[in-house]
């Protein structure tokens, strides 16, 4: 099926680029864990993550077989499988750091939220194109928001903040790219904003907590503003070269909690300085730059919205979580795309790369 | 088709793009190039240190009000990372004034390498000490004294193995209960109540962010938060009955050991319960231990003295303890046989002093003659139960005596809780793959050979008497209330189960255990003039690594029951000379019969109220 046009046609930017960045993770997360792990499972993170990326790499490949417009005939499919697994993680799932996400299926713990972000993409996908151009009144946007509120409730019910933030900026892509009345969208966003005190109303005491602690880090000296004041000081005290790889005193002395994780990037600015955060960043804006070029030459509407769903997940993703180690957005608790050590994010993020590629292999309509 | 609309829009999110990602370079630029020297300063031996501030535990009460268990102030001594690592002089030196090895200060710093917070070396430390450190903080970069509340056991001994103690959270503790907000370093309840209601009583514990300088002292405060102390227990127990059974055993088993023949009676336990509802109201354990010892981190040397002591000082007795129920498991054996319809109450039957089947007689070989029902329980006659036994089988035997709770956990909310044993065939074939033996049946039909009851177990089986058949949980906590006295949990009776037993048989039953304290009764001596009608029934079980056990159930007032005791004294001998005497000062506190004039006037009044 893979033929040698379809080959040629591959997006080679988009894949070194993820390369690229997938690279760089495995040598951060070393540099994060090697320090604090004992030292026969020094390199347990690097390995697994490493194992991981492959194994995505080749299941990526795998997918390219497929056209994508296969997916839209799963999409409603999906959509209802998403809702049983939010729901079994509510009845099922195991807590950590105090919110319900995970399912333990033999050595590996699943974080349905994750799935669900590239499933709501595909299934909002499938939605919007069968309503392309007739987004005009509230009476025909209602039922989307409809579609993507009950996951979104029920991902925030988990608690996860996070993820549910995504499934907004997920729904707020693709419903401009899909042709949303921009009065209509200026009014959402206007309620939205109007509601924002009902809405807190149903946050976590927890949650609460970080919002806060982002207004004024000294509200919670011991908790989240402890890891804002920590990252900050990591990522500024890197200055213009960074202290070098595995010379960072703040990630490598463990101020710096969950450093492999959700605050790797504090890593990278720690020990590469501004100019190594710089170039992550402009490695990051080549890939989501190439996802919108590609959002604009899909041979049809179904994978315009895929790309532009996928490419609202990422640049949320990034925004939140780099805003965040430097201060200047709340801690959510969203990992960045490819370079936190997480096992279903990085295959989410893999999965939605090759959508995208897949989309861009398959741009020319066929024309024998 | 308008692909080409959705072209110019997909132009704007490239505009959106470009500029979130100018937003956020422009931040990581005045972070690490304009602010970087700011923030190289704060992270040159990163200047932020954060010093927890311990959550005092929850205050234990008893029923009325008295004050068990709180907290006291104590100094602690901790270090923290200065640059890369502490010093091996720092080490030298807090390990010569503390008096301490500087590997013990080592294995510390190891275990919590990687933390960000202070560590801990020792707590509750000595004034002197305090001062020495003062004297020498110059040469002790990182080291700092910090007051924290230590746990305080008020009557030291009191109801040890019922409050358990605290020290600090064990590795494997700690990968256990992570998830429950755990933290190295943490105090947690190692047993008893502070072990159950551990997350109720710990609080959260507050905290300072200060900056310091390079030597480690403090620069400024940046930010506090205010420890919440943990919720109280309001107990079941009644401190007054609690002392006196303390009291009592302890001077029991002093004159057993020095005035008797029974010098190795030196553990005992004891339950006080309200058969009406299952509380608990005293629960006594010998040997004993001191709370107070852990709650600053116990020596080697007064933990070896606890260790290796045999008769086990940490193990509540009264619920882990199984003991052979010997005659006071008459109750069991007779109650079948009535409802069983074995024997009617008017039957006689003749103790020769010995069975005709099994030559097997009464301890003393003593032969009571033609004796019915009442008068074999009241005098406890071995040979009459015999032949309730041998009329029973062991099958019904083992029917009642589950049906009674024997055999089973009680369900109270205390760890190491035993189950006991109750005589059965399958039991036998299981762990000696050997037939049953009409002997046996003999044995269990008064409490020997297999049968195994905890002292918790007796008193609730004699609480059932009392109260007509019915059986409650046993439990400990009346309610947990919030630092500022809000109730936040109250705990009501729980029936959890029954046993079917006619009036009839009740009455013949209760009867016969009042007859135990009148005169002609085993329990005579001591409960003949006693002002509270009281029944019960004393117990003497044969030991096999010793003198013999001796056990008594009680409960009073007999007309309207509202306390049930059980008591055993290990090696104590004859339960009418042992455990009698404990019961009765037990009842005495719990009647305030004979109590002296000191006895403070609210707990009186609350009590009389009871």
């Amino acid at each position: 099926m893979l033929n040698r046009r379809l080959l040629k046609n591959l997006d080679f930017v988009a894949i070194f680029v993820t390369l690229l960045l997938l690279a760089i993770s495995l040598v951060f997360i070393g540099s994060a864990t090697h320090i604090n792990t004992p030292s026969e499972d020094r390199y347990w993170y690097v390995q697994r993550q490493g194992l991981f990326t492959l194994f995505n790499i080749i299941l990526v490949y795998f997918t390219l077989n497929f056209d994508y417009k296969i997916l839209s005939r799963f999409a409603n499919a999906l959509y209802v499988i998403n809702l049983v697994m939010l729901l079994a993680v509510m009845f099922v799932g195991h807590s950590a750091l105090g919110a319900q996400r995970w399912i333990q299926i033999g050595p590996v713990s699943l974080q349905p939220s994750e799935f669900s972000k590239i499933i709501m993409i595909i299934a909002l996908a499938n939605m919007l194109d069968h309503r392309w151009g007739q987004l005009r009144t509230l009476r025909e946007v209602l039922p989307v928001f409809v579609y993507v509120g009950i996951p979104f409730l029920l991902v925030l019910k988990q608690p996860d903040l996070g993820t549910s933030l995504v499934f907004m900026a997920i729904l707020f892509g693709m419903i401009y790219v899909a042709g949303i009345n921009t009065k209509i969208l200026m009014g959402i966003f206007a309620a939205g904003i109007a509601f924002m005190p009902i809405f807190w109303h149903f946050l976590k005491d927890y949650q609460k907590m970080r919002l806060l602690v982002f207004l004024d880090p000294n509200v919670d000296p011991l908790g989240s503003g402890y890891h804002i004041i920590q990252s900050k000081i990591a990522i500024g005290s890197g200055m213009v070269l960074g202290k070098g790889l595995f010379g960072g005193t703040q990630s490598q002395l463990n101020f710096l909690p969950e450093n492999h994780t959700d605050f790797i990037f504090a890593v990278i600015g720690e020990e590469m300085g501004f100019v190594g955060a710089f170039l992550i960043l402009f490695l990051y804006f080549i890939l989501l730059y190439r996802g919108l070029k590609i959002a604009g030459v899909a041979r049809d509407n179904f994978g315009t919205l895929l790309a532009a769903g996928i490419i609202s997940m990422l640049t949320f993703h990034i925004l939140v979580n780099v805003g965040m180690t430097a201060g200047i957005m709340p801690v959510t608790g969203i990992p960045l795309p490819f370079m936190s050590y997480g096992v279903s994010a990085l295959t989410t993020n893999m999965l939605s790369i090759g959508i995208m590629l897949n989309i861009y292999m398959r741009r020319q309509k066929i024309l024998f | 088709m308008q692909v080409k609309r959705s072209k110019s829009r997909i132009d704007i999110l490239a505009i959106l793009l470009v500029f979130i990602f100018c937003a956020l370079i422009s931040r990581l630029g005045y972070l690490q190039v304009v602010q970087g020297k700011y923030y190289e300063r704060l992270a040159d031996g990163n200047r932020i240190r954060l010093v927890p501030i311990m959550a005092p535990r929850g205050v234990f009460y008893d029923r009325n009000g008295v004050t068990l268990v709180s907290n006291r102030p104590g100094f602690t001594l901790s270090v923290s990372f200065i640059n890369k690592a502490i010093s091996d002089d720092v080490i030298a030196k807090m390990a010569e004034i503390l008096e301490i090895s500087p590997k013990q200060i080592k294995d510390k710093i190891a275990n919590k390498s990687g933390s960000y917070e202070p560590i801990t070396i020792k707590s509750d430390i000595g004034p002197e000490f305090v001062t020495k450190i003062e004297e020498h903080k110059h040469e002790l970069p990182g080291v700092a004294i910090d007051i924290q509340p230590i746990r305080n056991y008020v009557d030291n001994e009191l109801a040890a193995h019922i409050f358990g103690y605290v020290s600090e959270i064990s590795d494997w503790e700690l990968a256990k209960l992570k998830d429950k907000g755990y933290k190295a370093g943490q105090i947690v309840g190692k047993s008893g109540l502070e072990r159950v209601y551990d997350l109720d009583l710990r609080g959260v514990d507050g905290g300072n962010q200060i900056e310091v300088d390079v030597t480690g002292r403090v620069v400024q405060i940046l930010g506090k938060r205010d420890p919440v102390p943990g919720n109280n227990l309001i107990l079941t127990l009644d401190y007054r009955i609690q002392r006196a059974a303390e009291k009592a055993i302890d001077e029991q088993l002093q004159y057993l050991q020095t005035d008797t023949r029974y010098r190795n009676a030196k553990a005992a336990a004891a339950v006080v319960m309200n058969p009406q509802t299952g509380e608990i109201l005293a629960m006594v354990s010998r040997p004993v231990f001191n709370p107070n010892l852990f709650a600053a981190g116990i020596s080697y040397k007064e933990w070896e003295k606890i260790s290796s002591n045999p008769f086990h000082p940490m193990d509540n007795k009264a619920i882990s303890g199984e003991y052979p129920p010997g005659s006071t498991f008459k109750i069991v054996t007779g109650t079948a046989a009535l409802e069983l319809k074995k024997v009617t109450p008017e039957e006689k039957i003749l103790d020769t002093g010995k069975h005709w089947l099994i030559p097997k007689g009464n301890a003393e070989g003593e032969a009571l003659g033609w004796i019915n029902f009442k008068e074999a329980l009241s005098k406890s006659d071995n040979v009459y139960f015999y032949e309730m036994g041998n009329r029973l089988g062991i099958d019904n035997l083992e029917k009642y005596a589950r049906m009674f709770g024997l055999g089973a956990k009680t369900g109270i909310k205390l760890l190491g809780e035993s189950e006991g044993l109750v005589a059965n065939k399958k039991y036998k074939e299981k762990v000696f793959g050997e037939d049953w033996y009409l002997a046996e049946t003999f044995d269990a039909a008064i409490g020997q050979g297999f049968q195994l009851a905890t002292p918790l177990q007796l008193a609730m089986m004699i609480s059932q008497i009392a109260n007509g058949g019915q059986r409650y949980q046993p439990y400990l906590v009346d309610k947990i209330t919030s630092p500022a006295g809000q109730v936040i949990k109250t705990f009501e009776p729980e029936k959890t189960g029954s046993i079917n037993i006619s009036a009839g048989t009740l009455q013949l039953i209760r009867q016969s255990l009042r007859e135990v304290a009148l005169e002609g009764g085993t329990g005579a001596f001591a409960f003949h003039d006693f002002p509270i009608p009281i029944a019960g029934k004393t117990g003497t079980a044969e030991n096999s690594h010793g003198s013999d056990h001796g056990l008594f159930v009680a409960y009073a007032p007999f007309d309207s029951p509202r306390i049930a005791v059980a008591v055993i004294v290990e090696q104590g001998g004859f339960g009418a000379g042992s455990a009698v005497p404990i019961a009765k000062k037990i009842l005495e506190a719990a009647f305030n019969v004979n109590q002296p004039l000191t006895v403070n006037a609210k707990v009186l009044t609350a009590h009389t109220a009871l």
